[in-house]
């Protein structure tokens, strides 16, 4: 019997359910499609670029920008006052919806801004008519306030925080937003006035930044909470989707027409001739379409991803780096991937560092003097003890750049010529310090390691415990103290608990005072000076060079600070990853994965589509 | 109706307890999701006014008590990460794993049966041996080595690069068979093992019983015990089994799939909202998991009475 035969066999009822099943499934496929205008076949499409991030944002309002990857899709969904240039390194500032850099009053507390006509904010139906409306003054007034409003859980408050006068006397007055600020007004639609408390050398800096993004007020009042996944911004991007696994960006075609200057952009053609970024020249970005970001925590689904060609952008991950590169030092690529993409090995803005808790009687400060004196030794016998080189090999691929003390070679002012005898280890030294202080295996006191659960901090904890080990330190008296979060780790620490905290920094901004901050006293834990370090040295240099513009003097006094923490052993510290980029080379573009560097989407480009672009421009 | 009330009692002590253990879990055990809020250089009163909104300095009792109420009225509230309304955040994600795992839930146990039967058909020799042998290696081999060789064997240059290592841009039957593929074999090869082991079980115990001593005394062929005596009489372990996968099949399986294979679940929701501590999402999932139980509970019985209608 052929199976039509038996279908007419089945009773009717039966039928009947066998249809309500199909129609049911059916049903369920059609509603697990997303949108036609998201799904598109985007293999052969050179309008479009894919990128791929490590880590997901969790919310896209810029009031939260606090990882790199919300802040990638702040600065690109809107219009910030400054930006870095594309491909000026070390980082330098340029206007972006600003007209030029600030005028700035000569005792440095009054800064005055305009911003360029003709920016309007996409259209959206939080506008009247749908229509977007032009940016003004007012919105970037708007947008800080809201750092300040306990109701919008703003991360960014910090960056001006005491810094803006009347900012703090608004939030206590119950933030009322009809209510003036007088340190931060719109003189006009297109001009606007900052005035700070004390000066602010890195203000401009601030301006850069995801968190400054200008936000139009309706928008925030139309979707209320929900206002975190629509973005309503004045970009070069505009969203069409976003969820736990990718976000797709649109070109926003409204954008302002500023065309490229490769040369003020910083072009080195040393360095970035190879890239075919002369093919962008003169052209308004931005330049790609759509922008598709897929969110992979996963290094092996990343990979694997990559290397089938659905993404155009990696950073690869520490275990790919063996496949990847047949050369470390300067990195190079395998001859089978040279031919297909780009590499770049790029430094991090920022560094890992593992802080002692000076708040910590056992290896920290101590009323007593004999014992302070007794635990200092003992931090600087850990420090001595701690094998930077080892680290970098196990953990960083070698390819990681140790460097004694909290500025890091990212920051203008790191000193590249500094004594490395801070991250040089000394086995007889550690030992000979803990012999004339007093400690042997009975008296040295449990050190108490934190990190959140993992294998790779499992592995580092392991290793730290075996350095230890070398001179003398029982292994039992080094013990691990783990988290389930990171959420969980932060809680801990924030709250003076963990006796060593390994942390690592990202740079806000390209200034030593980001990095140096973490050290001052009153910026103690639950502030970002987790080692709760209080000298009054430092904290004296600190607050004299804060108010001073970069220059040589301000230099010496940041170098003098980093002395100061490594003379106090607050610190084991540090090293800056290197981070291996690839990129398909049918792209145009110069990536960047650093808090600065977000904005590059706009200049990415094929080379297929900058090629029609300049023939249809001749 | 004294059944249908009978049931609705013991759902609703069910779902009680159930909400009351992970509630005491999220709240004394989970992250506290303060930390994950604040900014850098937060003061503590910055850190006492993220905890008020987020409701960690109401009485236990009271949080509860909203929890539940809030529950039982739909009102599930808005993210504490992205301020979306949890109710759109599961009516997005649901369906997508539902699509996704449907497949691999059904052919694995499909295939389990078949493979059940035929192992308890052959009972003691070699096929049964080998059939047993290979799911016990499949039960012991990790899911994410799984998933990892599936992708780069059939998604990748390495391999025979047939589908798409990740993704769900699906827009039409073809798109959702690519993008559904992968997941399914890794879905099928991971739970095959589990069920093959547990059928062949069921089936071994239903042979052994006088009624098809019986049947086989009367000549009955051995097709005609297999599926007529053997399999029509086993449908109530069946029927239990697979019941009660489904509201796991929709939270927790799908987790490693759709982080893995990029796909926006409820699963990979669920992760994130468990290791974020982001409660309103995290009490949703749990609490609707529950009702799931119990409705799948009330439904059982009556899939039970079709199957069985000796059961009253």
């Amino acid at each position: 019997m052929t199976c039509w035969g038996k279908l007419n066999r089945v009773t009717p009822y039966k039928q009947k359910i066998i249809a309500v099943c199909l129609s049911l499934g059916a049903l369920l496929v059609l509603s697990a499609c997303q949108e036609s205008a998201d799904v598109q076949n985007t293999a052969n499409d050179y309008s479009i670029y894919r990128h791929s991030m490590d880590g997901a944002p969790a919310s896209l309002d810029p009031a939260q920008a606090s990882s790199i990857y919300a802040n990638f899709l702040a600065v690109n969904l809107y219009d910030t006052l400054y930006r870095y240039k594309y491909l000026a390194r070390p980082y330098q500032l340029e206007p972006n919806l600003a007209e030029g850099l600030p005028e700035v009053s000569s005792d440095g507390l009054i800064y005055t801004i305009r911003i360029k006509p003709g920016a309007h904010f996409i259209d959206d139906p939080a506008f009247p008519e749908g229509k977007g409306r032009a940016v003004s003054a007012r919105d970037f007034v708007y947008s800080i306030k809201r750092q300040f409003d306990v109701k919008t859980r703003a991360q960014g408050a910090w960056l001006w925080q005491d810094r803006i006068v009347g900012l703090e006397d608004w939030k206590e007055e119950g933030s009322d937003y009809d209510q003036d600020v007088s340190g931060l007004k719109a003189l006009n639609d297109r001009t606007l006035q900052i005035q700070l408390i004390s000066p602010f050398p890195q203000l401009t800096h601030t301006l850069a930044q995801g968190y400054s993004a200008i936000v139009p007020r309706e928008a925030v009042e139309f979707y209320g909470k929900e206002f975190a996944i629509h973005p309503v911004g004045s970009g070069p991007y505009r969203l069409q989707a976003f969820d736990s696994a990718r976000a797709v960006l649109i070109r926003n075609a409204d954008f302002r027409e500023e065309p490229l200057s490769l040369e003020a952009e910083g072009y080195n053609p040393e360095s970035h001739a190879h890239l075919g970024l002369e093919l962008l020249e003169g052209r308004s970005p931005p330049f790609t379409n759509r922008i598709e970001i897929e969110f992979i925590s996963e290094d092996a689904a990343r990979w694997n991803s990559f290397i089938a060609g659905e993404l155009d952008f990696i950073k690869v991950p520490v275990s790919q780096f063996d496949q990847v590169l047949q050369q470390r030092d300067p990195p190079r690529l395998e001859s089978s991937l040279d031919e297909d993409y780009h590499l770049l090995a790029n430094l991090e803005s920022g560094f890992v560092h593992t802080d002692f808790n000076m708040d910590d009687r056992r290896i920290g400060y101590h009323p007593d003097k004999t014992q302070n004196a007794r635990n200092r030794a003992l931090r600087c016998a850990i420090t001595k003890a701690f094998d930077w080189q080892k680290r970098n090999e196990v953990f960083y691929y070698g390819i990681g750049q140790v460097f004694p003390g909290i500025i890091p070679p990212a920051a203008p002012e790191f000193d590249p010529g500094q004594d490395m005898g801070p991250v040089t280890r000394d086995l007889e030294g550690a030992r000979t310090l803990l012999t004339d202080f007093g400690w042997n295996a009975e008296n040295l006191p449990v050190l108490e390691y934190g990190f959140p659960a993992s294998v790779t901090e499992r592995q580092m904890f392991e290793q730290f415990r075996s350095f230890m080990g070398e001179v003398g330190y029982p292994q039992e008296k080094i013990r691990p103290l783990t988290f389930a979060t990171y959420g969980d780790y932060a809680r801990a620490y924030l709250n003076r608990e963990v006796m060593l905290t390994t942390i690592g920094w990202t740079m806000d901004y390209p200034d030593a005072e980001n990095t140096i901050q973490l050290f001052y006293g009153p910026n103690s834990s639950p502030g970002s000076n987790s080692a709760n370090y209080n000298n009054n040295e430092f904290n004296r240099l600190y607050r004299a060079s804060s108010g001073i513009q970069p220059s040589p003097m301000r230099t010496t006094m940041y170098r003098n600070m980093n002395r100061i923490v490594l003379d106090d052993c607050a610190t084991i510290s540090g090293v800056s990853r290197r981070l291996i980029l690839l990129w398909d080379k049918s792209k145009v573009m110069l990536p960047d994965r650093s808090f600065l560097g977000g904005f590059f989407f706009r200049f990415v480009d094929s080379v297929q589509h900058a090629e029609e672009g300049n023939e249809a421009e001749q | 109706m004294q059944y249908l009330l009978q049931k609705m009692v013991h759902g609703l002590l069910l779902i009680l307890g159930v909400t009351l253990v992970s509630f005491i879990l999220m709240v004394w055990f989970g992250p506290d999701q303060t930390y994950t809020l604040i900014g850098k250089n937060a003061t503590p009163e910055q850190i006492e006014d993220i905890g008020r909104q987020l409701g960690y300095d109401q009485p236990f009792a009271l949080r509860y008590a909203n929890y539940v109420g809030d529950l039982f009225t739909f009102n599930l509230g808005a993210s504490n990460s992205s301020g979306e309304q949890v109710s759109s955040i599961l009516r997005k994600t649901i369906p997508v794993t539902l699509a996704l795992m449907i497949p691999g839930f059904v052919l694995g146990n499909l295939l389990g049966i078949a493979l059940g039967l035929t192992a308890a058909q052959h009972r003691g020799r070699w096929a049964d041996r080998l059939i047993t042998g290979l799911s016990v290696t499949g039960m012991s081999v990790s899911f994410l080595v799984i998933i990892i060789v599936l992708q780069v064997l059939l998604s990748t240059p390495y391999g025979l690069n047939l589908f798409p290592v990740r993704g769900w841009q699906v827009g039409d039957p073809l798109s959702y068979f690519r993008y559904v593929t992968v997941p399914t074999l890794s879905l099928i090869f991971v739970t095959l093992g589990y069920n093959t082991r547990f059928y062949r079980a069921v089936f071994v115990e239903e042979s052994g019983k006088d009624h098809i001593r019986t049947a086989r005394a009367y000549g009955a062929s051995s097709a005609s015990i297999l599926w007529k005596h053997v399999l029509k009489n086993s449908l109530v372990p069946i029927t239990t089994r697979v019941m009660f996968s489904i509201p796991l099949v929709v939270i927790s399986g799908s987790l490693l799939i759709e982080s893995y294979f990029g796909i926006p679940g409820v699963g990979k929701v669920t992760f994130d909202a468990i290791t974020n501590g982001d409660q309103p999402v995290l009490k949703a999932v749990v609490g609707l998991t529950a009702v799931a139980f119990v409705l799948i509970q009330v439904l059982t019985d009556f899939v039970y009475k079709l199957v069985d209608p000796r059961i009253t």
